[in-house]
């Protein structure tokens, strides 16, 4: 009854049933999930984007699963309530897959060499480069149903004062550190990392194990994460974690920035909507002292790609609207505007701007690691196999170890799981 | 024909906001509906499937063993704290209106209350346990602590209401028994089992079964609290289905679930009514 109430609750939404005189120019819906990276965007540039090309916009957002239900259930009923869906980027494969946004190459979008490749690759369905979700048509040529709207991913932040000659190299570094200057009395730790089960702590082992050597799948969507270097990943992960504060397991995202920003850790990996508030003396008490890095290097060296997506929904009253904002955002010019506010931008002549260096000293350290980046693997069914994985990954953090047993129990889990779905993973 | 058209409206609305949902939700659990192509009929694959997801029947026994244990203590707490304050006192009206205010705080603030009470680094029960033994406690990583401690969150919520129903339920039985039975002599203990609580016992029927099924249904202070974790320690049934229609798009596959959940709660309640009205006849 809750999902069929869902459905139902969508009609509610704002903008249903909209309608304008045909002189006048359709107002841009857009729904978001709340962060604080949108804030630039939703301050500055669509003040700028109205004013420039009178086109009316509103914004409407929820918490992150709240807004996932919300633009599902908008997408499957073409209920029209929103125009632009603002999406995390392991969502595209769901929302274009299932013909909830509209494909930007018919409408006439055209892209540029200015796009840093790997992050405009992430809007393409199916995948431009990679493993492709079976049911789909092998032949069928990748076409462009999402843009970037913020190039988040996650960084290295390390503490400058303990990492006095700049930035580790290599994870032994880190570990080293760890291992040399951790003092849990003065709640001093040398990591710190989210446990929490499913997406946060997948998204903290994915650099570790890409890192490693490791791999979420192989050929044909076999599962290849508790392959020998995915064990010795983890084992890593687990040893790192000896040096971090108690409870790690049940950390989210803001007790691992907290821990950061308090002076307790010396460094994590995390996400670039966190940078801003390093500097910010109300919230930090280490303003000044950290720095960002491409994460540190083992046998690869990868950064994991978290980007902030915008679609025009297929069933959008104001397409037009919608592509003009998308095409006004996506040049060069308002990007480079974009990143002197001190947003994240998608374009590398915004990335190379001295002035936005100068105003987000971070944005050197996510160019570099953009290029490095590596997505979620593009698939509709990734939440489940993220959930099985991080569901193992959090056992392991609990019990501080068993990493074979964990990874295979959820390698199996995974297995048997896309089988059933229709993957020839064996 | 007169009294048919009169009852027509409520008749529609019920039908649109009951029966309508049910049957779609019915439906939809006959289905699948695979992203990447148009959905499909199924028959009964879902229901199939549901027998042999040994997640799920994780999943039941853990909200089975929070019902059970949250309820019987609400129960318990609830009745003892009926009975200290049924009678007249002074500070009866405040102490009165404090307990009931876990109650009408909203659950998810609820969860976000508890959450920084169980936080290892700065939590109460943490600092508590380090002050006493000098080791710290992570109530919500400890694969054996974290259920216990939703259903302490759930007992601190829910028990002003066993609490309101049970005392409405003594201050509004006849007196002239319990005189009788003071003036033959009985103890305090003997008027209670063979007088209070026989007495009380359709009370007790509903408080029991509107909690039990508010408890098997809990959500908000899982979500907030522990996401069903540490591994699948709190992953009750409600959290799977929003999480395998929400998460994992596998929307005929929740509906089979929340049907299937359906029918064990209605077999459930008309179990308990029918056990109560048997013993009352």
């Amino acid at each position: 009854m809750a999902l069929a109430g869902a459905v139902a609750a969508v009609q509610s939404l704002p903008g249903c049933g909209r309608s304008r005189s045909p002189l006048q120019r359709g107002r841009i819906t857009f729904g978001s999930f709340a962060d604080p990276a949108l804030d630039v965007l939703k301050e500055v540039l669509l003040p700028e984007f109205e004013k420039a090309t009178g086109i009316p916009t509103e914004w409407v957002e929820a918490d992150f699963s709240g807004w996932l239900q919300k633009a599902l259930s908008d997408g499957q009923t073409k209920a029209g309530s929103f125009d632009i869906y603002v999406l995390d980027d392991l969502w595209v494969p769901r929302f274009a897959g299932a013909g909830y946004l509209a494909n930007l190459d018919e409408m006439g979008f055209h892209t540029d060499q200015d796009f840093v490749p790997t992050a405009l690759d992430l809007g393409y369905w199916p995948p431009k480069v990679g493993l492709r979700q079976p049911g789909l048509d092998p032949k069928a040529k990748p076409a462009l149903f999402s843009l970037p709207l913020i190039s988040d991913l996650q960084l290295l932040f390390y503490r400058n004062d303990i990492y006095s000659s700049g930035p580790p190299a290599s994870w032994d570094e880190v570990l080293e550190m760890a291992r040399q200057k951790s003092d849990p009395s003065k709640r001093q730790y040398g990591w710190v990392s989210r446990g929490v089960k499913g997406n946060p702590v997948v998204n903290s082992y994915f650099v570790l194990l890409h890192d490693f050597g490791g791999k979420i799948f192989g050929e044909d969507w076999k599962v290849v994460f508790n392959s020998p270097q995915a064990i010795e990943s983890l084992e890593f992960y687990l040893n790192l974690l000896s040096y971090a504060p108690e409870g790690v397991a049940e950390f989210d995202s803001d007790q691992e920035g907290e821990t950061l920003l308090q002076g307790n850790a010396f460094a994590a990996t995390m996400w670039t909507g966190w940078c801003g508030q390093t500097d910010d003396p109300t919230k930090s008490r280490v303003v000044g002292k950290i720095d960002f890095a491409v994460p540190p290097k083992k046998i690869n060296q990868i950064a994991k790609l978290g980007l902030f997506m915008a679609g025009i929904a297929a069933s959008a009253p104001n397409k037009a609207e919608a592509l003009e904002f998308l095409r006004w955002f996506s040049s060069s010019p308002t990007q480079l505007k974009f990143a002197r506010a001190g947003g994240t931008p998608f374009k590398i002549s915004a990335f190379n701007d001295a002035e936005a260096r100068k105003k987000s000293r971070w944005l050197d350290a996510i160019f570099k690691a953009l290029l490095l980046g590596v997505p979620s693997p593009r698939t509709s069914d990734w939440s489940k196999i993220e959930d099985i994985l991080g569901t193992e990954l959090n056992k392991a953090l609990i019990e501080r170890g068993g990493a074979k047993e964990h990874l295979d129990a959820a390698a199996a889990e995974a297995t048997a799981f896309l089988k059933s779905a229709g993957y020839p993973a064996g | 024909m007169l009294p048919l058209l009169l009852i027509a409206p409520t008749a529609i609305f019920a039908l649109a906001v009951t029966v309508l949902p049910l049957g779609y939700t019915v439906l939809a659990s006959l289905q699948e509906f695979p992203l990447v192509r148009p959905p499909a009929f199924v028959g009964l694959q879902n229901y199939q499937n549901l027998l042999h997801d040994a997640n799920f029947r994780g999943s039941l026994g853990t909200t089975l063993l929070f019902t059970v244990s949250a309820t019987g203590i609400e129960f318990v707490l609830g009745l003892v704290l009926a009975l200290l304050l049924k009678e007249e006192f002074s500070l009866q009206g405040i102490i009165r209106s404090t307990l009931i205010i876990p109650m009408v705080i909203a659950p998810v603030v609820v969860g976000i209350i508890w959450r920084l009470l169980y936080n290892t680094d700065a939590g109460l029960f943490s600092f508590v346990i380090q002050s006493l033994f000098g080791t710290n406690l992570s109530v919500l990583s400890s694969t054996t602590l974290a259920l216990p401690a939703l259903i302490l969150v759930d007992i601190w919520e829910w028990t002003p209401f066993m609490f309101l129903i049970l005392l409405a339920g003594i201050q509004s039985l006849p007196q002239e028994p319990f005189e009788a039975a003071r003036v033959d002599g009985a103890s305090p203990w003997n008027i209670f089992l063979h007088l209070t609580l026989p007495m009380l016992r359709p009370v007790i029927a509903v408080a029991l079964l509107i909690r039990a099924l508010d408890a098997f249904t809990v959500f908000d202070q899982v979500f907030v609290l522990t996401q069903g974790g540490p591994g699948t320690a709190t992953e009750v049934a409600t959290l799977m289905i929003y999480k395998t229609a929400f998460r994992f798009s596998q929307f005929g596959y929740a509906a089979s679930m929340a049907i299937f959940l359906l029918v064990l709660v209605a077999g459930f309640s008309a179990g308990v009514t029918r056990a109560f009205k048997e013993r009352s006849v």
